[in-house]
């Protein structure tokens, strides 16, 4: 090169001091968040058991020896991968049905179908745990003292206790993501594919299965890998089904490891443990990654606003109707059974008898209940803060990843991006090796921090798709009319996308509200939350308790969340 | 007013490829209260100068200064940010914002930038600002409620409002249709020229370019190619770029017989004698730049003099304002353009005379071209 020489962008410069001071800022705090966890996992994982971390120089590989000899780790690896398989291909087929009848054919009832969805991705998985065990367990479940009495079967027909009841019951919960995912993948798709089939002389079902699913594949692949690794950083149904069934997969083995019920946790293990699930995720995140890559190269988007013609079921609607209302009541029952349990004072199985005995008692002695009261309250901090101190970084990092292309910028990218390939579980028992023996363990605020830390890669991937669509110009007019840059992006920038903070805020609020991982893990008796509560009552037992609890949960979550988002999405259509 | 010296501007490749040189030594002065273009086509580096001129980008190395200040240097690792340089800028996209009202939008740079304005005085200004571009009624109009024009008239009324040094436009005209378009380059002209204000004006369009500015520069690849008044670049070229950027004309290759003012090149039409500059030697390779419009009808009687050539008509083409006439002198195509009341009919044979101080004589195209830095 004969020319100049490139020097790089950020060249020292009067002014340029606020962004330079807000990037760094940024990096610390992002590096701490994500890279302190991960190093101290491996430190643990990689110290003698006797030794706290921090406070030995030995490395030893005793752990890995018996992380690999152990014969149960080659179960603990299959019991995983069969059960993120299976439940991911069932709900990924449950879910691509509902969502080709809802957005591709003239079914009654799709608008509530939707909507229903929409509620349900709120609705925490704990609860629909809790709501199947009270169906389904062998001694005294609704559902097989009903089957009892009615055909005097004297064995329960199901159980809820065994491996095909977790993987059911979780294909089942992953169902709602899967169909919002789904249902925008078919939007996308162009109709002329499907019309071009049909006027050449293709049947329905013909071109159902010859054009829309090849045409779909490389889409519904990379969201059945999404889902896969979804369903192998799942914690609370294994934890909650899975242990009773004896199927430990590799997040509750983690879990047991570092808090035993019975003697000392071994952190050693357990981080060893960590860091192959680390690993196992990180593979699949890198699968997903490219699976969406090469997903782009086939896309078959128009991205014009277009109205598909609706394929015409006739007779087959009674089926898709059908198939749709089990789904539905599949997922209505647990719910309703909570409901009933939740208004008695002491637990029965549904009867017409018992109905006399409703009362709102449960909820008034929950209510009055100071732990309670406390726990509440530590909830409304924990979403609150944790929502807004996500959205913040986020629309801060977004804005660099987006708008800056130094170095620094795409360090942050990466950095914000690494906890999506990290199981939370592993991320708690790093976050807990890091912070145990600071005066920040036991408050809420570790609760915070690790929210922070799981939530920042979805929010800055939601800032970052939604500044890279603002016209950058926007931004620079506000600099040159010689606003400063934080008041370019505070009077201008975010009020142009705050339907998309909006919605990134909710999201953050409502999945740290349904998340027991890092409640349970970080628990002490000063910051229980609802969702480690709600899993203290139901451990006591206090079954009435539990599920008035997990009704106030879900109706304070639906009541924030779902008209904010209708209000949001209509917005944004116009 | 605006110093421009010896700007360097590289962009980083993407996606693994090579770094991409937007700018190679650029130098340009432009006087106080001057209406000064940038022109060439699109990818020259006309927006990377304007916005390094902005502090939006900034270059590799060079100087640019503002009034006798300096905004950057790389010699003294300088940059004033975008910020305080205190222009006003028009992009192309207007960026206007719409979560505010017009009102709101040309307020802001009295209110959040660095010469802020007390209220009441503020007040006075943005509607002294918004009758300017007649816009006065519509003050309290939600900005996404506007057409295209009246958008530009708020993003103008924006950039002026807080009386900047230098008033930067980027393509404003492009968005706008025919006929808008030409209602409004006089009225930016009128305008600024009422208000005194230097103006760096950004486009590809060469009419606009001609017909708004006090001096044209004419770039291409990240070059310099011409410096002017459009006068000067459009009657006397100093390349096949400018003039054939600059409109229609006809090229007649050929090799420079004589240099200097009374230079005269041989071409396959015989010699020519015309203008070139001082730069070619006897022996280069050069072009002959006729505009159609320069070609003037002679009297069959003046067939032997200086630069008269007997041409055959092959084709007529009425346009209405023009006439577009094209003629086979010894197998070379040529273009006139004549006033529509010419009486000449195809096949005619005719003289024509291509008049000395209207053949200017470049250099034949150097090839350079914009690309991977190397
Ligand atoms: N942000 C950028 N990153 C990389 N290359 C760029 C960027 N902006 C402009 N370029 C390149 O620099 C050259 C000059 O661009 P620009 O100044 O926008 O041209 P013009 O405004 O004259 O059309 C073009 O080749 C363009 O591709
Ligand atoms: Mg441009």
């Amino acid at each position: 090169m004969n020319g100049p020489t490139v020097t790089s962008n950020g060249r020292p410069g009067t002014g340029l001091d606020q962004q330079k001071l807000v990037q760094s800022l940024l990096l610390v705090v992002v590096s701490v968040l994500v890279l302190g966890p991960v190093l101290v996992l491996i430190r643990t994982s990689l110290a003698p058991s006797e030794a706290m971390p921090f406070e030995t120089l030995d490395f030893t590989l005793k752990h890995y020896a018996q992380l690999l000899q152990s014969p149960r780790t080659i179960s603990l690896m299959w019991n995983t991968v069969v059960y993120a398989l299976s439940s991911m291909t069932i709900g990924v087929a449950i879910a691509t049905a509902i969502a080709w009848c809802t957005e591709r054919t003239d079914m009654p009832g799709r608008t509530i179908v939707r909507i229903l969805m929409f509620a349900w991705m709120m609705v925490p998985a704990l609860v629909i745990g809790f709501g199947w065990i009270l169906l389904l367990n062998p001694g005294n479940g609704a559902l097989n003292v009903l089957f009892r009495e009615l055909f005097g079967y004297l064995q329960p027909i199901l159980t809820i206790y065994s491996f095909w009841s977790l993987i059911i019951i979780t294909s089942f919960a992953v169902v709602p993501t899967g169909f919002v995912m789904i249902s925008g993948l078919l939007r996308n798709m162009d109709p002329n594919l499907e019309l071009a089939a049909r006027v050449h002389g293709g049947s329905s079902w013909a071109t159902l299965t010859r054009v829309t699913l090849p045409v779909l594949t490389p889409g519904l692949f990379s969201i059945g890998i999404y889902m896969f690794m979804a369903v192998v950083q799942a914690f609370d149904l294994p934890l909650i089904i899975g242990l009773s069934a004896d199927v430990p997969v590799l997040s509750t083995r983690v879990y047991l490891l570092s808090s035993p019920d019975n003697g000392l946790p071994n952190y050693g293990l357990a981080a060893s443990f960590g860091v192959l699930l680390l690993v196992l995720a990180a593979g699949l995140m890198w699968a997903y990654m490219r699976a969406i890559r090469l997903g782009e190269r086939f896309r078959v988007v128009t991205g014009k606003a277009y109205r598909p013609k609706r394929i015409t079921l006739g007779l087959w609607r009674f089926a898709a109707i059908g198939f749709t209302f089990s789904y539905c009541a599949a997922m209505m029952l647990p719910l309703l059974i909570l409901l009933w349990v939740s208004l008695l004072p002491h637990y029965s199985t549904p009867s017409l008898s018992a109905f006399g005995g409703l009362s709102f008692d449960t909820y008034r002695r929950l209510l009055t209940n100071p732990m309670i009261s406390r726990a509440i309250g530590n909830t409304i901090i924990l979403v609150i803060s944790s929502a807004t101190i996500v959205m913040l970084i986020s629309c801060l990092i977004g804005w660099f990843t987006v708008r800056s292309n130094s170095r620094a910028g795409k360090i942050l990218d990466a950095l914000s991006f690494l906890p999506m390939a990290i199981p939370p579980i592993v991320l708690v028992l790093a976050i807990l090796l890091l912070y145990l023996n600071t005066p920040l363990y036991g408050t809420i605020w570790i609760l915070v921090l690790g929210h922070m830390t799981i939530y920042i890669s979805f929010g800055v991937r939601t800032m970052s798709s939604a500044l890279i669509q603002l016209h950058k110009e926007l931004g620079d007019a506000a600099l040159i009319s010689g606003a400063s840059w934080l008041t370019s992006l505070q009077k201008v920038t975010f009020p142009l996308v705050w339907p998309q903070i909006l919605n990134g805020w909710l999201w953050v609020f409502a999945h740290s509200a349904r998340d027991l991982t890092v409640p349970l893990m970080l628990m002490t008796t000063s910051n229980i939350v609802a969702a480690s509560t709600l899993w203290n009552l139901w451990q006591f037992p206090d079954l009435p308790g539990a599920a008035a609890l997990a009704m106030l949960l879900m109706t304070a979550l639906l009541a924030v969340v779902v008209p904010s988002q209708l209000y949001v999405s209509s917005r944004l259509e116009r | 007013m605006l110093l421009i010296e010896k700007l360097v501007k590289s962009y980083p490749g993407q996606h693994g490829q090579d770094a991409m040189l937007a700018l190679r030594d650029i130098s340009f002065k432009v006087e106080e209260g001057s209406f000064f273009t940038l022109l060439g086509p699109s990818g020259c580096g006309k927006t990377t100068t304007l916005q390094c001129i902005a502090g939006l980008e900034h270059p590799d190395t060079g100087l640019i200064q503002m009034g006798g200040k300096t905004m950057f240097s790389s010699r003294e690792n300088l940059i004033v940010p975008a910020n305080r340089r205190e222009l006003g800028m028009v992009f192309q996209s207007y960026a206007v914002w719409p979560h505010m009202t017009v009102f709101e939008n040309v307020a802001f740079p009295l209110v959040y930038g660095i010469k802020r304005a007390p209220t009441q005085e503020m007040r006075t200004r943005v509607l002294k600002a918004l009758e300017m571009v007649e816009l006065g009624q519509f003050a309290d109009r939600p900005a996404p409620l506007l057409s295209g024009g009246q958008q530009q008239r708020v993003a103008l009324a924006r950039a002026l409002v807080h009386a900047p040094r230098l008033l930067l436009l980027d393509e404003p005209l492009s968005n706008l249709d025919a006929k808008l378009r030409d209602t409004m380059r006089t009225e930016i002209r009128n305008l600024v020229k009422s208000l005194g204000i230097t103006t760096i004006f950004v486009t590809h369009d060469q009419v606009e370019a001609v017909s708004m500015s006090d001096q044209i520069l004419l770039m291409r690849a990240g070059k310099i190619v011409q410096q002017g008044s459009p006068r000067d670049i459009y009657l006397s070229p100093n390349s096949v770029f400018t003039a054939d950027f600059m409109g229609r004309s006809n090229l007649i290759t050929g090799v420079l017989d004589r240099s200097g003012e009374t230079a005269r090149a041989h071409t396959a039409l015989g010699p020519i004698s015309g203008v070139a500059g001082p730069a070619l030697k006897p022996g280069a390779s050069v072009v002959v730049v006729v505009r159609p419009q320069g070609i003037r009808i002679a009297s069959t009687s003046e067939s032997s003099g200086l630069n008269c050539f007997k041409a055959r008509v092959q084709n007529m083409n009425f346009l209405g304002d023009v006439v577009e006439m094209q003629v086979d002198i010894q197998g070379s195509k040529l273009t006139l353009m004549l006033n529509p009341y010419t009486a000449i009919s195809v096949g005619q044979e005719l003289t024509l005379e291509f008049p000395p101080e209207r053949c200017v004589i470049v250099p034949s195209e150097v090839p350079s071209s914009c690309g991977p830095l190397k």
